[in-house]
């Protein structure tokens, strides 16, 4: 449940935000001058979005560094891609090139199948806790993401 | 809901009876396991979906005898053939659940659509079907 204490910290700090912003509308009289302009809550997508771009730059060092694998692991990498640009999509931003750098493994080093493997299970919990809470538009694209991230993990096996 | 709910049951149902034809078609112990814990599965969600459409008030179509199979079942090739595709069927009448659901429904929704799309790429995996897995599961 690590997600959902994410999500519910941005929404607190969503909150906080609008609460300053309101606060010096009203007042009007610099109370909360030099603060900076909070950016904007990051979507609940976000992690999914992020997590997608990571696991297929994971499968793509993998592939590499054994071509053997290559094969196997290019149409999970594709699935990742697809779902990285529906979800910038339905987020409203571009996609960052390249993998975010959380998650990416220090020097480096590829992947073996089975931590491969744990990276789909932990990304499926992150998407299943998406959907769960998701509003009605979006119960599908996080629904149909948690399974085939689920489905990645057995086609691994 | 119960619209999208009773589909559900009509996929499970239509699952239970797939599974009775292909299963004697399959060969390995292996593959025989795997389908009678999948028939298991889709017993148990169709005896939950009967009881929640029951507590919804919701009529549903009484389960037909028998059903068209989209191809003819000769063998263990075909055998697995047809469980991946009635699993891909499956996912398709969860995921319509999922928009229209919260909470504990919503929930039910989500894990039998991993479900179906887990043993989905099981089979196409014991199957050697490629590719063994779809980037959007249940999106028909």
């Amino acid at each position: 449940m690590v997600l959902t204490d994410r999500v519910k910290r941005r929404h607190l700090i969503g909150v906080a935000a609008g609460g300053a912003l309101s606060a010096t509308a009203l007042g009007g009289c610099g109370l909360f001058d030099g603060d900076p302009e909070p950016a904007p809550p990051p979507d609940a997508l976000q992690p999914l979005l992020d997590e997608a771009l990571t696991l297929a730059a994971a499968y793509d060092r993998a592939a590499l560094a054994e071509p053997g694998l290559a094969e196997r692991l290019a149409p999970l990498a594709d699935d990742h891609r697809v779902h990285a640009a529906e979800l910038s999509r339905v987020i409203g931003r571009p996609v960052a090139s390249g993998a975010p750098a959380s998650g990416a493994p220090s020097g480096g080093a590829a992947e073996s199948v089975a931590t491969l493997r744990k990276a789909e299970q932990a990304a499926q919990k992150t998407a299943a806790a998406a959907c769960r809470t998701a509003p009605a538009d979006r119960a599908g694209l996080t629904g149909s993401i948690a399974a085939a991230r689920a489905a990645h993990a057995e086609a691994l096996r | 809901m119960s619209a999208q709910l009773a589909a559900a049951l009509a996929a499970e149902e239509a699952a239970i009876y797939a599974y009775g034809v292909l299963g004697v078609k399959l060969t390995g112990a292996g593959d025989r396991a795997e389908a009678r814990a999948a028939e298991a599965v889709h017993r148990a969600r169709r005896d939950v979906l009967v009881s929640r459409l029951a507590a919804l008030q919701a009529s549903t179509a009484p389960a037909p005898a028998g059903y068209t199979l989209p191809f003819e079942v000769t063998d263990r090739a075909s055998a697995i053939k047809l469980a991946a595709q009635v699993e891909d069927g499956v996912a398709q009448a969860w995921r319509a659940v999922l928009p229209v659901t919260t909470g504990a429904d919503r929930a039910t929704g989500l894990n039998a659509l991993v479900d179906a799309a887990v043993r989905a790429t099981r089979w196409r995996r014991l199957g050697a079907l490629t590719p063994a897995t779809m980037p959007w599961p249940g999106r028909a």
